[in-house]
């Protein structure tokens, strides 16, 4: 992720107010627990302006006590199975990880995304320049199942 | 013999400096040509107040372009964007070359010329130049090789113009691919 943790809930309530809600397509993963619908990560798919729109990145996050159950992978095609129709525009989706994340590209890869290649030095993520995989999926792929 | 006739090596005579109002009727010759619009995301210039809207209003302004010169007249432009907050370590190469001054290696050598002073101009702060190819632009595939360039992989539908989806290759090159870089 290319922001710093979130330390108190002012910082928390900020962010939801000035960036999660406004955001153009981000969807609350929900934990159906005791009838309580609980937020316990997201997704988030943000298209480009002007001559990028018909490319957006994805996004995804996921409170570190749900890890490794295949939650975002199924958050993720539920997702996908989704946004096409919601952004008509979007043809392609993309996302950007780190050569040592290995966890998120196989989230990427069960979802049914492509590996297109990795790009040297392409970006900063906290302060330091990455190598990062580039994934995508078209609105013209089959989901993988 | 005139030894620049005779000399291979464009070295002494490609040049490239900034783009003035007075070049516009050097600059239609390549923006009025359908061959060379093509891949390009623009259509082809009809009218003279085009061109001098482009020099005007995108080039002059610009953080990096410049007129390709041979023997002092332009021939063509090439450019480097800059990017800024978390993408200011990479900048993208475009350009542009008149018909007449295709297979003549002028387009590998104005990039080459192009990447060695932005790496120099930018500082620590750029470390990679990338060009972003149609998978059918075979010609300029081969300039960025040329050039030095690192094919990293196809771009599935990654942009849109002309009404069309575009595959395109991404290319790259980094500050320590080039020799004598100073990092």
């Amino acid at each position: 992720m290319r922001w710093n943790p979130i330390t108190s809930r002012e910082e928390a309530l900020t962010h939801l107010e000035t960036v999660a809600i406004p955001h153009p397509w981000r969807r609350s993963i929900g934990l159906l627990d005791d009838d309580e619908d609980r937020s316990i990560g997201y997704i988030s798919i943000f298209p480009g302006s002007g001559d990028d729109r018909s490319r957006a990145n994805v996004g995804y996050i996921l409170a570190a006590e749900y890890w490794g159950q295949g939650i975002v992978t199924a958050a993720l095609r539920i997702a996908v199975s989704t946004v096409f129709a919601d952004l008509p525009e979007v043809v392609r989706l993309q996302a950007l990880v780190e050569v040592e994340h290995r966890a998120s590209q196989r989230v990427l890869e069960k979802a049914g995304f492509l590996r297109e290649g990795l790009l040297r030095k392409y970006g900063y993520c906290k302060g330091e320049i990455r190598d990062l995989f580039i994934y995508s999926l078209l609105s013209t792929d089959q989901l993988r199942i | 013999m005139d030894p620049e006739v005779k000399n291979s090596n464009f070295s002494e005579i490609i040049t490239l400096r900034p783009l003035e109002v007075s070049d516009v009727d050097n600059l239609m010759v390549w923006a009025s040509d359908e061959r060379v619009a093509r891949f390009c995301p623009w259509e082809p210039n009809t009218k003279r107040e085009q061109g001098l809207d482009f020099i005007i209003n995108r080039a002059i302004p610009h953080p990096w372009l410049r007129a390709i010169c041979l023997n002092g007249k332009p021939i063509g432009s090439i450019s480097v964007t800059k990017n800024s907050g978390n993408d200011a370590c990479r900048g993208e190469i475009g350009y542009n070359l008149a018909w007449e001054h295709w297979g003549k290696g002028i387009a590998t050598k104005a990039v080459k010329m192009a990447v060695k002073a932005v790496f120099e101009e930018w500082g620590p702060e750029l470390e990679r130049v990338e060009g972003l190819v149609d998978v059918e632009n075979v010609g300029s595939q081969r300039v960025l090789e040329k050039a030095g360039f690192y094919r990293e992989g196809l771009l599935r539908r990654y942009v849109v113009f002309k009404g069309r989806s575009r595959d395109m290759v991404m290319f790259s090159i980094l500050c320590s691919d080039v020799e004598n870089c100073s990092l």
